[in-house]
């Protein structure tokens, strides 16, 4: 399974692809069971240069019934820093940030590394 | 402290606008990313995780107190209410949003701060000494160099362009507080036998992935040729450094390639053809001199009444006095470091309120003269003890009054993998546990002075070869794991730390601590810091102990 993430341009805002617009909340991300739909996605996001950057698709993995990104960095992403608690995405709190915080496993994503290596 | 003119004012609010435009541009999509990503940078904004990151300058660690509430002030308005002083003496925002980046940038020009040269190929923001004007062992005030380099550096279009980042540390006291020999050129300040000033020039130090203590390439410079004989080194790093590998770039990399006595002679050779015409004129640096000129000091006696009864009266305030004041120039004077490592805290983070009881107090009792360490604390030089309680009040009110400079909680993080795009692991919270665990502080000043440091990742910004206890933060299939290493020293007896073993993963490193700091307790003869233990006995009894424990 795959999300696709982004920066937001005009400020930083990490997000994510659902169905052709950008949320913050990686809750509310659109996820790709296959290559093809998430790779369909990246294109289209990627055609969107003045809205955001650092378009690249991250793999997820289950985490208490929920789906939660595969990497630690893309975790910190989708919470905030964890030395606040308060600060970014995690704040709000529920289910879908526990299930992000507990959620174990770490590799990098593959789609961060192919955006490294094109760079 | 020095002033802008009127054509710097009107430079950097020039700066400003020209950088509103290029942002309205690129928000309109007129610009791509790649032709605006050069532009933002070289106004010190960067994205990372979260947010865009703004670096702002603060000229060798030296503030005012209205700079520090216009800092506190766009914390609170553009931010989350706070900052981070880093190891470059500079302060991060770590929340910023580019369509607000150019007001604020508007805002720092109005009380001569930007952010300009903290970013790119070229010579960044100079480390100086932050005991500057009030240590008695300075020859010089080294502020004086630092700001003439500042001056000289400025978006000169010879070295705007270098093969890599490059930068400088001054000072002047034999007692190094801005780690020179780990900086691409640190400057000692020097008298020779005949009384004339001058430089040790150390050229070729640095971290990050090839750490190197640098090699000395001139024992005495004339102060008067200084400009001439820097504009030679760069040269000769402009024509041979590594542009073909940004791994290889840096000058350390040169300078370790040709060795010493070769990297010397090029730049001697250099030196020639430059010509003094190059120097700054005695006239410019005493114009420079002139804003650094000694503060009014009250004629005082060494022992102020008030100190020492208060001392009596309140163990904290002794505490505080042990381990936070240290020796002024002046009778009756003290200089005050501000711990910004409260245990459990952030290294580094201070919040816009604190910010703003740290100007106050600086004002009222310092002078209005603020300063940074390369060490992430505050300081403020220049305090009459009778007036040191009362700072000390007013910083316990606010949270920062920990007593730890120099301790084991005393500890160097980068923002790690919290907020920075280069990290591979986190810093912060190994710096929080070990400073939990060491909260004691009558343990923390049995152990004394023990710098650890800690990076998130090769790039060293948390200085982790230097430690004396040094950490940094691999990634291992992901996962976080740390690499100690022993016997560092960012000081004037510089060192790489060594490796101790392999890395630990996150849960394993506090223990690690405990375990080194034991085994340091057990073996140290009277008098001996951990450095001086460990460089006794070596690695041996410090490693056993560690991966016995770990298996």
């Amino acid at each position: 399974m795959k999300a696709l993430t982004a920066n937001r341009l005009d400020d930083g805002e990490v997000v994510f692809w659902n169905k052709g617009a950008w949320v913050e909340r990686f809750a509310d991300a659109e996820l790709f069971a296959d290559d093809a739909s998430g790779e369909a996605a990246e294109g289209a996001g990627k055609s969107q240069p003045n809205t955001v950057i650092d378009v690249y698709l991250i793999d997820l993995i289950e985490s208490e019934g929920l789906w939660a990104p595969l990497s630690f960095r893309e975790r910190i992403r989708a919470l905030g820093p964890l030395n606040h608690p308060t600060h970014g995405k995690q704040a709000e709190g529920g289910a879908a940030i526990e299930a992000l915080r507990h959620a174990a496993g770490a590799s990098r994503s593959t789609g961060r590394v192919n955006l490294i290596k094109r760079k | 402290m020095y002033q802008y003119d009127t054509i710097d004012r009107e430079f950097l609010a020039d700066r400003a606008a020209e950088f509103k435009e290029q942002v309205e541009r690129r928000l309109a999509g007129e610009i791509t990313e790649d032709q605006f990503k050069m532009l933002r940078l070289r106004n010190g904004l960067y994205l990372q995780l979260h947010a865009y990151m703004l670096r702002v300058a603060i000229p060798y660690g030296s503030l005012n107190a209205t700079q520090l509430r216009k800092l506190a002030d766009i914390g609170r308005r553009y931010d989350k209410g706070y900052g981070h002083f880093t190891t470059r003496t500079n302060l991060q925002f770590h929340w910023i949003k580019l369509r607000e980046a150019p007001a604020i940038l508007e805002e720092l020009a109005t009380v001569d701060l930007h952010a300009i040269q903290t970013s790119g190929n070229c010579i960044r923001n100079v480390t100086s000494d932050p005991y500057a004007g009030a240590t008695a062992e300075e020859i010089d005030d080294p502020r004086v160099w630092s700001e003439a380099i500042r001056q000289w550096s400025m978006l000169h279009p010879e070295f705007s362009h270098l093969p890599r980042k490059f930068k400088f540390a001054v000072t002047a006291a034999p007692k190094d507080r801005t780690a020179a020999r780990v900086h691409d050129i640190g400057l000692v300040v020097r008298r020779a036998r005949d009384g004339t000033m001058g430089f040790e020039v150390i050229v070729g130090g640095g971290m990050g992935r090839t750490p190197y203590v640098g090699p000395t390439i001139r024992e005495f410079l004339p102060a008067n040729r200084l400009f001439s004989y820097l504009d030679a080194t760069l040269r000769v790093y402009n024509r041979h450094g590594r542009r073909d590998n940004s791994y290889k770039a840096r000058i350390k990399i040169l300078v370790a390639a040709l060795g010493r006595e070769e990297f010397a002679r090029q730049v001697e050779e250099e030196w020639e053809k430059v010509g003094a015409g190059a120097d700054m004129p005695d006239t410019e640096i005493a114009r420079i001199r002139a804003a650094f000129a000694p503060k009014a000091f009250d004629t005082l006696v060494n022992r102020s009444e008030a100190f020492e009864t208060a001392k009596a009266a309140d163990p904290a305030f002794a505490r505080f006095a042990r381990n936070n004041l240290k020796p002024h120039k002046r009778p009756g004077y003290t200089i005050v470091e501000i711990s910004l490592k409260g245990i459990g805290d952030t290294p580094g983070d201070a919040t816009s309120d604190q910010m703003d009881v740290v100007a106050d107090l600086g004002e009222r009792y310092g002078q209005n003269d603020i300063r940074i360490t390369h060490e992430q604390n505050l300081v403020l030089p220049h305090v009459k003890l009778d007036d040191a309680h009362a700072v000390f009040q007013a910083l316990a009110a606010a949270g920062l009054a920990t007593p730890n400079i120099n301790l084991i909680t005393d500890i160097i993080a980068c923002p790690g993998l919290d907020y920075c795009a280069l990290a591979n692991a986190r810093a912060i919270p190994i710096a929080q546990d070990i400073a939990h665990r060491f909260a004691d502080q009558d343990r923390a000043e049995l152990v004394g002075e023990l710098k650890i440091k800690i990076s998130g990742c090769i790039n060293a910004c948390g200085h982790h070869h230097v430690g004396h206890i040094g950490i940094l933060g691999v990634d291992k299939k992901g996962e976080e794991f740390y690499q100690l290493t022993l016997g560092g020293s960012g000081a004037e007896d510089a060192e790489v730390g060594k490796m101790l073993g392999p890395a630990l993963p996150a849960d394993r490193v506090t223990d690690a601590i405990d375990t080194i700091v034991e085994v340091y307790l057990r073996e140290r003869v009277e008098g001996e810091r951990f450095l001086d233990t460990f460089r006794r006995t070596g690695s041996a009894p410090f490693k056993e102990a560690v991966y016995a424990e770990a298996h």
